[in-house]
């Protein structure tokens, strides 16, 4: 069995910061009023400007698909180019997908619902159907890439882009994939803002044209976040950070159990992440002072808190874009619910 | 050398299916050969067509709203656990397969104002619909407070499930971690595949010349694994070894499977090197065997390429002629299928199946139940999106 540790070569984005290939620029966003959809007042939230698909990967075709699968695409080939990779000089079958979502294609199950409410169940569409499988984004980026590897969509109550990285790692150790592209994403959907409205789940910064402040609630985010992840010992053309051990759990002794995946391990930078539990930042903020004593910490940001389940990578990326330099990292984050996640990497 | 820490075993499994709670239940249907499909027209205005259906689900716990997906997730769950010992539950993993999951709960007028909906009892209902809402429910219910996921790969999610898990053991993320699939039968799912005329109106026949499409059914089917250490521990029962396992994609097409099954035999294969297994070792291969023409057809081709250097044909059955297609479930509960054929040493026959593809590889189990020592089992699961997944069980003896 294979026991390199992973190496995080090329991150590709479509966020609201744009459709990028490496870093960004982290510079604080302020979200965007919505207007897909009747609001019955103000309501804003950290949205991505329409784009079109073919001008940042051309060839790509993605009038068929919904915006996540789209995104998917767009943030898996950005990440491919920013890595450096040629694919047809790797073995493909051994290339894994993995893909984290908290709604999948919400979007086209909102339009085959409104398919059966129009027609009725006996008359909805066949076309939509396949396309609101939670797999779908991942399988498009199989498809496109020729990727016939292990193609795996995961979600996890609070960390499922941790949870996909950590997988990632495991197949990665155990030889059943050679590279694996690790995608995190959602979309926002009329359907799920107003959900987290009806929940009281939204900050103030929703409904004001203020800028965005430390109060309760959270600014809901859609885009996708690929990374590509490697064995040690390829050349490749950036080398962000290793991944070590990591863990994650729906409750129990945080601090314990990652004091215990620390081992000796001195921390240089804590990277805070939260998965828009309006407690989380702090909580989570707190918890990694009190693990780690002196490290930097980078605190989470509001537009990665916002996306939720799939935010992980976004933190990720987001405390990279600020260029903390070498060193030993903890990317750590808590949930409202008492669950929790931490993996180790070391900064490039 | 069998190296305790890295080896993977099942030592509890917990079924809830049209038979019934408990894997006894689904056995002994199966041994009867019993078949639960049933005509319905109860489940949407409009729908007429062969369904199997859960009728032992426990009631709703009160105060919480589970989805129907959650509930049979839960079942399965309290029933693998159920009699174990020499463990804490609460360090436990949970890796969950669904692809309906809370969409049993939302209805079509969602769709004319959510907010409306939401006000009218919908926010607890649609508080369901994440996937991984399923594993989380299972958590609640049994108290567990390790590491959770939910897998959602179309009909491959329950073998990939078990896959995630047995990589969750080695990488020791938890010291035992339940993993299994659950989904329920919706207007949704039986709306869509009748849209896509993937239905057989009638009890469907897998892997026959005249097969028409699939029928849905429902249940889920949880597996407690843990490593062979753990258990030897704990002085477990060990009911098989999880010697292999493997996931590839065909990257073909977005539905429909690659003709020539190149990517399922692929998967076959790289379990069966995984499992360090000869392909005459393997005595029989609970296959997807949906019914669809291009699934089975496909399928077939895959087992004549993976096993083609065997003395003697593949015995392949499908057991969805029992109970249909359970999609998520799919995979968790063939793979308990397969677990309690090695047990029983019996080969579930497909039922209705008197004209079968012709191959001269491959051993179509029908008719009688077969009754042989089977000491490696194979099970294999195939989706939507290209996705592929094949589990190689073994005796423990091995």
């Amino acid at each position: 069995m294979k026991t390199a540790l992973p190496v995080l070569t090329g991150i590709g984005s479509v966020t609201p910061y744009g459709p990028l290939a490496g870093l960004i620029s982290a510079e604080p966003l302020e979200p965007s009023v919505i207007t897909a959809w009747a609001t019955p007042g103000l309501r804003r939230a950290f949205l991505v400007e329409p784009f079109r698909p073919a001008s940042i990967v051309p060839g790509l075709k993605t009038r068929r698909l919904d915006r996540l699968s789209a995104w998917a695409l767009v943030a898996s080939s950005l990440a491919l180019r920013d890595a450096g990779i040629d694919l047809g000089q790797m073995d493909r079958s051994r290339i894994a997908v993995l893909f984290a979502t908290g709604f999948g294609c919400v979007e086209l199950t909102e339009a085959f619902y409104q398919s059966a409410a129009t027609n009725g169940w006996a008359g909805t569409d066949p076309i939509t159907f396949p396309e609101t499988l939670s797999n779908a984004p991942a399988s498009h980026v199989a498809l496109f890439h020729d990727l016939r590897g292990p193609n795996l969509t995961v979600s996890s109550k609070s960390f499922a882009a941790e949870s996909a990285l950590l997988q990632a790692a495991s197949l990665l150790r155990y030889g059943q994939a050679d590279m694996a592209i690790v995608l995190a994403g959602d979309t926002l959907t009329q359907a799920v803002y107003e959900w987290y409205e009806a929940a009281h789940l939204l900050s103030p910064a929703c409904f004001c044209n203020e800028p965005m402040s430390a109060a309760g609630g959270f600014v809901p985010c859609e885009g996708v976040v690929a990374m590509v992840l490697e064995p040690v010992g390829r050349p490749a053309a950036h080398s962000y950070a290793t991944l070590g051990a990591g863990c994650w759990a729906s409750g129990g002794d945080a601090q314990a159990r990652v004091r215990q995946l620390l081992g000796d391990v001195q921390l240089d930078f804590t990277i805070c992440a939260g998965n828009g539990a309006p407690c989380a930042s702090a909580s989570l903020t707190d918890s990694g002072r009190n693990l780690v004593g002196g490290s930097v910490i980078i605190p989470a940001r509001p537009v990665a808190t916002g996306m939720g389940e799939a935010g992980g990578l976004l933190h990720l990326l987001l405390a990279l874009s600020t260029r903390p330099g070498r060193g030993q990292a903890l990317l750590s984050g808590a949930s409202a619910h008492g669950g929790y996640a931490a993996l180790r990497l070391e900064l490039s | 050398m069998i190296d305790a820490k890295k080896t993977i075993v099942v030592t509890g499994i917990g079924v809830i299916s049209p038979y019934g709670i408990g894997l006894s239940s689904l056995r002994d249907g199966m041994l009867r050969g019993e078949c639960c499909l049933r005509q319905a027209t109860e489940l949407y205005p409009g729908f007429e067509g062969t369904v199997a259906v859960v009728n032992a689900l426990p009631p709703p716990v009160e105060g919480h709203h589970y989805s129907r997906s959650d509930r049979l997730a839960m079942a399965a769950a309290r029933d693998a656990v159920e009699g174990l010992s020499g463990f804490d539950l609460r360090e436990s993993g949970i890796v969950m397969a669904s692809t309906v999951a809370g969409l049993t709960e939302i209805d079509p007028e969602i769709s004319r104002g959510p907010a409306a909906w939401y006000r009218h009892g919908g926010l607890s209902r649609a508080a369901s619909y994440s996937v991984s809402r399923v594993a989380a429910s299972v958590g609640e219910h049994l108290g567990i407070l390790g590491p959770a996921c939910a897998v959602s790969v179309a009909c491959a999610s329950g073998a990939m499930a078990i896959a995630l898990a047995a990589n969750m053991l080695l990488d020791e993320a938890a010291p035992m971690v339940l993993a299994g699939g659950s989904d329920a039968l919706c207007p949704f799912t039986l709306s869509g595949f009748n849209s896509l005329q993937a239905l057989d109106q009638e009890p469907c026949r897998p892997f026959s010349q005249d097969r028409k499409g699939l029928n849905l059914g429902e249940g889920a089917a949880v597996l407690v694994l843990e490593t062979l250490a753990h258990a030897q521990q704990r002085d477990a029962r060990i009911l098989a070894v999880l010697r292999g396992w493997a996931m590839t994609n065909d990257a073909s097409h977005p539905t429909a499977p690659q003709k020539d099954g190149i990517g399922l035999a692929a998967c076959i294969e790289r379990a069966l090197e995984m499992a360090a297994c000869s392909v005459d070792e393997v005595g029989y291969v609970n296959a997807h065997g949906t019914g669809t023409p291009l699934n089975d057809i496909a399928e077939t081709h895959a087992y004549e390429n993976a096993f083609h250097g065997r003395s003697r044909p593949i015995p392949v059955s499908s057991t969805k002629s029992y109970f249909g297609h359970c999609l998520g479930a799919a995979g968790a509960l063939e793979a308990a299928i397969t677990i309690t054929a090695m047990q029983a040493g019996a080969l579930f026959p497909t039922l209705r199946l008197e004209n079968p593809i012709e191959s001269s590889k491959v051993d179509w189990a029908r008719g009688e139940l077969r009754r042989e020592p089977l000491p490696v089992a194979m099970s294999v699961s195939a989706g939507f999106g290209g996705s592929n997944a094949a589990l190689v069980f073994g005796s423990h003896s091995l």
